[in-house]
């Protein structure tokens, strides 16, 4: 497929392989023989702080920054981050949103910060974009057998709901090339999982 | 199953494309290019180039390559390299640099006999730096030659060019990065690795190496003469790049002028409001010395010239003196006053001011006001870590004892500990500067202060060991914090002297920081080794620490935790299971309001606190903290 360029952010807390994520994707596109760049937080930030992945990939890509407003996906991997990413977001902007929250301490040590409601976040969301799809990505995960298959279910929604402009074939590979032998199966099963819910999505965008 | 084939880096595989970090894509021009040195210190954004050569190693056996105690050792142990005539490299973070500047100054007047290139990796944004200095600037203040790549293949091909190039030159190499170049990854083709077939060994040429008046005096008239030499061949540098455009648009021929990353978000920038071909362009490879006739060229062919550079204006100011020597009018020279000097450029900045200089009609897309805002996610101590736990135990101690410590803090994770809720940093300055500071504050506490310095283990072997001595020395009196954790944590948990390992996995000699301490004069007595996970004897023997004379040395040591939770998921321990009784607990929220432990939180509708179980590392912490004794180990 011919594409200028293709802009993903990917976001989430610390911890919960957002890097991993971001370098699945820029496997499988290299696979599907795009020109790719990414840029990733790394070092003292990561130290359960925001941390952000951009992907590029097209013809036309040079440097690895996306610009604000400029994501055609947003993948976040806690409701809250979601929120923090929407500076990159725009009216065409797709949202993958996984639900579960991790509160950070900040709102217990100052009082005017808060964590907002779910119904907050969505409404919020979806008043920059009204493509966004929610997922439990836990509760998939598990089913899969591995609550840490939870980021390749995340990428399987994405795939499986048209969204993501790469062949399933090479996203299979790029995840599966760094999983250990005895972790191929849950893995697996997530994707193909993950798949199905993008599937079942797809109308909502 | 992918440990153990043959890294993307090390791949005798020329013509294959494979995706790379920019630092692998580094790392993999230091092994095309035939290097046999390396050493550095790790430092984010740089740290992961060094890792990268020693994944070599095993398939590359004639790489040496050592984490060094400090950026100036980790130059010196290149430059040795370079006398021998191996082709030697040097890593650091850009103020990784200012240590290593002493010896880089001197080695631009000897110069170089197998290729040297030192790599500052500078940090527009201070993603993860105390500043964001323009490491630029050394080339021209020490004289020596400046790359700087705009892609992960170009840095592996500049690498690659950079070491014939110092041997042509007879000069170390400046390989200048920055934080997207390093931290971003892209398609790179691998090259043909060069095998050294040179000969190694030093040429005992003291009136070239040893830098007294009289060898030193000559070297400064050729290099000044190396410079003008660098300076007449910048035009053909092969990373260099001009293109001439004598379209027009409102009546104007525009130029561009950039390097690096941003000129990757600048050619992002022209290709979006298809621009590419209707304005010149100079792209930048070797940014010191810049390439005369070039300059002139562009300055001669449009009307408004922009030069795209982050940070400092080093550029522009050339610009503007070569314009003023050459009677070039007809040009106006933006710079800073349409580029931000601080800060990392973004594509959207580049957008915005570029089509409002084309007088382009361009609103970028605003999202709509939102109601809500993300709550602040600071970088945090982790779950268990046991700098948390002296920092605890320091604030319990200046309640009981009715004392005021000046926390001097210093470069590493404890860092952290000047946010909320801890609190426990009052100054931080540099490497080891903890205990130089507090050599000074010793000579002018007030009664009712106690001067505390606070570092790590590899922050003590890096540049705490001199402090210390002085300390002694002139019995300036003061308690030194040594949070032993065996690991440089907070780049990414690199081996150091604290647990002997060497970057290539082998033994190497572990060194004792209780003995090293007295081995500088500080009295058994005065020094206190704890561990620091058993809080009863952290309160007990802190606080004798706190109440004796002198210059006193307290280490708490306990592994890093995301280091033992790696040894714990690979031996597959099972950890104890901690629990919060909510009979006993009263909602205080002392665990979440002044403690801190991420895997703690509060459960607003019931009032009690929990445990996230995922997170928590069974440090047992908490049981301590706990003024209710709330929290309980459910299972050993």
């Amino acid at each position: 497929m011919e594409i200028n360029h293709f802009n993903c952010l990917s976001i989430g807390v610390g911890g919960q392989g957002v890097i991993r994520a971001t370098q699945i994707l820029a496997d499988a596109a290299l696979l599907d023989k795009h020109s790719v760049r990414t840029a990733e937080t790394h070092g003292m930030a990561q130290r359960g702080g925001s941390v952000t992945g951009y992907l590029r990939f097209g013809s036309e890509v040079m440097g690895p920054l996306i610009p604000k407003g400029g994501a055609n996906i947003i993948m976040s991997f806690e409701p809250s981050e979601a929120i923090r990413a929407i500076p990159y977001a725009n009216a065409d902007t797709i949202m993958f949103v996984n639900i579960k929250p991790i509160i950070p301490l900040s709102v217990y040590q100052n009082k005017k910060i808060v964590y907002p409601s779910f119904e907050e976040m969505q409404t919020n969301l979806k008043k920059v974009t009204q493509k966004v799809l929610f997922i439990d990505a836990a509760e998939l995960a598990i089913k899969a057998g591995s609550i840490k298959a939870a980021n390749v279910i995340m990428l399987g929604v994405m795939l499986g709901s048209g969204a993501l402009p790469l062949s399933r074939e090479n996203l299979e590979k790029a995840i599966m090339d760094g999983v250990p032998a005895k972790a191929l199966d849950i893995n697996k099963k997530a994707f193909d999982l993950g798949i199905a819910k993008g599937e079942e999505l797809k109308e909502k965008i | 199953m992918s440990s153990k084939k043959i890294p993307n880096v090390a791949l005798n595989e020329p013509g294959k494309k494979v995706i790379m970090l920019g630092n692998e894509a580094i790392a993999r021009g230091v092994l095309e290019a035939g290097v046999t040195m390396a050493a550095a210190y790790p430092g984010t954004p740089s740290s992961e180039i060094t890792p990268a050569i020693a994944a070599c190693v095993p398939f590359h056996p004639h790489i040496n390559v050592e984490w060094s105690v400090n950026e100036k050792v980790a130059f010196e142990v290149a430059y040795a390299g370079s006398m021998s005539n191996a082709r030697s490299v040097a890593i650091m973070k850009h103020v990784g640099v200012n240590v290593a500047t002493d010896s880089l100054f001197e080695a631009a007047y000897h110069g170089v006999r197998g290729g040297m290139v030192l790599v500052s990796a500078d940090d527009p944004s201070q993603f993860s730096s105390q500043n964001e200095q323009d490491n630029r600037y050394y080339g021209l203040h020490a004289l020596v030659p400046v790359f700087e790549p705009s892609t992960p293949q170009e840095a592996k091909d500049m690498m690659k060019y950079a070491f014939p190039f110092s041997e042509e030159h007879n000069s170390v190499v400046l390989f200048r990065t920055t934080t997207r170049m390093n931290h971003g990854r892209g398609d790179v083709e691998l090259g043909e690795i060069e095998k050294p077939d040179r000969e190694i060994g030093f040429d005992f040429d003291r009136n070239r190496w040893v830098c007294v008046p009289s060898n030193s005096r000559p070297q400064r008239t050729s290099i000044i003469k190396r410079m003008e030499g660098i300076a007449e061949i910048a035009d053909d540098f092969p990373f260099n790049g001009l293109t001439i455009s004598e379209e027009k648009m409102n009546g104007k021929k525009y130029g561009f002028v950039a390097a690096g990353i941003a000129y990757s978000h600048l050619m992002d920038t022209l290709n979006q409001f298809g621009l590419t071909e209707k304005v010149s362009i100079l792209k930048l490879g070797l940014v010191h010395p810049l390439p005369k006739i070039m300059m002139k060229k562009i300055m001669n062919s449009v009307d408004e010239l922009v030069i795209v550079e982050e940070l400092e204006p080093i550029f522009e100011e050339q610009f503007k003196a070569l314009a003023f020597e050459e009677q070039i009018n007809s040009v106006k020279i933006h710079g800073k006053n349409i580029i931000p000097q601080q800060g990392e450029l973004t594509p959207g900045t580049l957008n915005i001011k570029i089509t409002q200089l084309l007088g382009i009609d361009y609103t970028p897309f605003k999202a709509p006001e939102l109601d809500i805002t993300a709550p602040p996610r600071l970088p945090q101590m982790c779950p268990a870590c046991h700098h948390r736990n002296t920092y605890w135990v320091m604030k319990q101690l200046e309640r009981k004892l009715k004392l005021k410590f000046i926390k001097n803090n210093d470069i590493g994770c404890y860092s952290l500990g000047v946010y909320k809720p801890l609190e426990a940093a009052d100054t931080a300055l540099c490497m080891g500067g903890s205990i130089g500071m507090a050599n000074g504050f010793a000579k002018i506490v007030p009664e009712g202060q106690i001067v505390t310095a606070l570092l790590g283990d590899s922050t003590f072997f890096h540049s705490g060991i001199a402090p210390l001595t002085n300390a002694v020395y002139n019995q300036n009196d003061m308690l030194i914090f040594i949070q032993d954790n065996s690991f440089t944590s907070m780049t990414g948990g690199q081996d150091n002297p604290a647990n002997g390992i060497k970057i290539t996995g082998e033994q190497g000699v572990k060194i004792d920081i209780a003995k090293v301490v007295e081995g500088c004069g500080v009295p058994k007595e005065n020094i206190w080794v704890q561990e620091a996970y058993e809080m009863d004897a952290m309160m007990e023997k802190m606080e004798q620490a706190v109440l004796a004379k002198g210059v006193r040395v307290f280490i708490a040591k306990h592994m890093c935790s995301l280091q033992e939770m790696r040894l714990v998921k690979k031996n597959k321990i099972k950890l104890p299971t901690v629990k919060v009784d909510p009979e006993k607990c009263i909602g205080c929220q002392i665990c979440v309001r002044k403690f801190g432990c991420p895997a703690i939180s509060f459960n607003f509708e019931t009032k009690k606190a929990y445990i996230d179980q995922s997170q928590c590392r069974a440090c047992k912490t908490c049981t301590f903290v706990c003024p209710s004794k709330a929290f309980y180990v459910a299972e050993e």
